[in-house]
């Protein structure tokens, strides 16, 4: 029974990508059980379902790349309500065409990420403690942008009145979706996202050195990696991802909200570790994060289906993370 | 006596409370009781406005009416601060004003345990306290002015079913059920609903969306995937029912139900109901502008209630060119 086919299979079962692929599974069969009448088995539920964690799985792409360096990037939650917050601003009372607006706000995100990047790198500043900074100061811009009001398109003119304005297409544009109604725009975002964070990591020099950095920064320092210019790279990277999902999210609420994603950060993480990726940098890839993206979507709406509990979704979320992560190291400890 | 002067944060008017500060300093060196403000337009009176904080739209609201209220007080002067949702800089806030020598302190407490006491410290030196929104324990305050949740809950719930005529499938996004307000804005709901006489009437879905419209847009994707009709959506605040709007919108059924909230921001709820998004809320007023009313009261020397309660007000398409309409009984 120990035929080549018999042991090639073993060997892929005791892969990341495997593991992380049988707790989805898993959980896909916990759907179905408790399948709330049947619900479960529409996809207007899926389809939902990929809307809802979307900009979760955006954040967690750039999550992915900073982890993998051995870093950490509290600083997501805010960078995205800046971003939602900057959006609906640049559009709706500055009157900005998206073509505009849009790489303004990239702009931003990517230099906030940069300032991260290089505090971590060149100031030396541990990464928790300079994007926990970040965190703090970019939810404070966003709160000085905004006024500390929702900026709607409910718009105060030169005159002091304040009256409606048309919502910029835009909004509607990414908050809707294609293929028959069957795919949400925001969606391909996300998996747009997984793909560029992918060829990054797999296919491109940039992602060779972010693995050595965060696997041994001393030693890949002394083979030649620019260790400094990674790292800020992956940050900056980080800062993108967050005002690409910040612009996702100000379309799906139709307004900019600068208390938007509190807490957005350790779903994101938990995505990213759910998929098998270390805390302690260098192992890991963006494809398990899709895949843990998608378990704790699937968790989340089953618990939501079935009208669980605040309370009992909380406990079950920790629960099933700690279970998540233990199945995932598996054989190798 | 020391009068120790603290920095005021990052409020505007930090100038003015180091002058308020200094001012109290000399007469407090002089040996007196802290000089009180004549109360005209070259020596204003001084209120001290504490809120609890201004992360959330309707305390912003909050401080907007107490700010447009005083502004028509040429002898009133209002500093604000914000204690950013932190109890104890909420009372470090408090005894500041009291050492600045304010003439009046108005309180949106964020909680009672931890400011009760700094309160009627204040209240006990001599200054009167208006307690806004949140009460603090005991009566060692001036006079409390908040909204009844109960009670708009039982206005929206009596309402829907007089809306719906007594037959309907309801969903309901709930606030934090943890806060009292989204335990009273459930409960006054049933009592208006009154299920117990209207079997016609049915909550098929309940979510808890905690305030927040990305989670109630969550929630409600839940409810329309398992309730193939609904006839209305209950959401304890505003842009939680225009997160249930946005998700039936998306699933083309707005048109099916109907979508009441609570709240009644001019510029939340009230600009839903006037775009036909929600199709009615009911006002949770701010209480900024009775609490200058009864402070140009009591500071004139006169005697006011110690407690009030505020009414609500309906939004609906009919009556939000006018302001909505007021509900009493």
């Amino acid at each position: 029974m120990n035929g080549p086919t018999d042991s090639r299979l073993r060997g892929w079962l005791a892969t990341p990508v495997a593991r992380a692929l049988l707790a989805l599974a898993l959980m896909l069969v916990i759907g179905c059980v408790f399948n709330a009448d049947g619900a479960f088995f529409r996809w207007s539920v899926h389809r939902d379902m990929l809307r809802q964690v979307s900009v979760f799985g955006i954040l967690a792409c750039g999550m992915t790349v900073v982890i993998l360096t051995a870093g950490i990037d509290l600083s997501v939650s805010s960078v995205l309500a800046l971003s939602a917050v900057g959006f609906a601003w640049l559009t709706l009372p500055m009157g900005w065409p998206a073509v505009w607006a849009i790489p303004a706000v990239l702009v931003i995100g990517t230099a906030l990420g940069s300032v991260s990047g290089m505090l971590v790198a060149r100031m030396r500043i541990q990464p928790f403690i300079v994007t926990l900074a970040m965190m703090v100061f970019a939810r404070g811009l966003a709160k000085v942008v905004s006024g500390g009001q929702k900026i709607t398109n409910y718009v105060t003119g030169a005159d002091g009145v304040a009256h409606l304005v048309p919502m910029p297409r835009i909004f509607g544009l990414i908050d809707s979706r294609v293929v028959g109604g069957n795919v949400s725009i925001v969606t391909l975002v996300f998996l747009a996202c997984v793909l560029a964070t992918w060829i990054i990591l797999a296919r491109l020099r940039l992602g060779r050195h972010i693995y050595a950095v965060g696997g041994n920064e001393e030693a890949a320092r002394l083979s030649g990696v620019p260790v400094a210019r990674t790292l800020i790279v992956a940050y900056a990277l980080s800062g993108l991802m967050a005002a690409v999902a910040g612009i996702c999210q100000a379309a799906q609420e139709m307004q900019g909200d600068p208390e938007t994603g509190m807490g957005y950060e350790l779903d994101a993480i938990a995505m990213v570790v759910i998929g098998g990726t270390s805390l302690m940098g260098g192992k890991g890839s963006v494809t398990t994060t899709l895949i843990g993206v998608l378990t704790i979507g699937y968790l989340q709406k089953i618990l939501s289906l079935n009208a669980a509990p605040e309370a009992t979704r909380l406990m079950l979320t920790g629960a099933i993370i700690i279970c998540a992560v233990l199945f995932q190291r598996g054989r190798d400890r | 006596m020391r009068v120790i002067l603290r920095r005021s944060g990052s409020r505007p008017g930090g100038m003015a409370l180091v002058a308020a500060g200094a001012v109290v300093l000399v007469t407090a060196c002089a040996g007196g009781a802290p000089k009180k403000h004549a109360g005209t337009a070259e020596d204003p009176w001084v209120i001290g406005m504490s809120q609890c904080n201004l992360g959330e739209p309707w305390r912003v609201q909050m401080d907007a009416d107490v700010r447009a209220a005083a502004e028509k007080h040429s002898n009133l002067k209002v500093i604000f601060k914000d204690a950013q949702n932190s109890s104890l800089t909420q009372r470090a806030q408090v005894e500041e004003f009291v050492d600045q020598g304010v003439d009046l302190l108005i309180i949106s407490p964020k909680e009672a345990a931890p400011l009760t006491q700094p309160v009627a410290a204040a209240y006990q030196k001599g200054i009167p306290v208006i307690v806004l929104d949140r009460e603090v324990q005991g009566d060692q305050y001036t006079q409390f002015i908040g909204a009844d949740n109960v009670r708009i809950g039982r206005e929206a719930g009596r309402w829907i079913r007089e809306t719906l005529g007594g037959q309907g499938k309801i969903v309901e996004l709930e606030g934090l059920m943890t806060s009292t307000p989204g335990q009273d804005r459930h409960q006054g709901f049933l009592e208006g609903l009154d299920l117990e006489h209207n079997p016609g009437l049915q909550i098929v879905f309940t979510g808890e969306m905690k305030w927040l419209e990305p989670d109630a847009r969550t929630e409600m994707e839940s409810a329309l995937a398992t309730n193939d009709h609904i006839d209305l959506v209950y959401a304890h605040n505003d842009p939680g029912a225009h997160g249930a709007w946005l998700a039936a919108k998306a699933a083309g059924r707005e048109g099916e139900m109907k979508f009441v909230g609570i709240d009644g921001l001019p510029q939340e709820g009230q600009q839903y109901v006037a775009q036909g998004i929600l199709d009615a809320t009911f006002l949770y007023p701010t209480g900024g502008d009775v609490a200058i009313d009864e402070a140009l009261k009591i500071l004139g020397g006169q005697q006011v209630e110690k407690k009030i309660v505020l009414g609500t007000r309906i939004f609906t398409k009919d009556n939000i060119q006018q302001g909505g309409q007021p509900i009493t009984n």
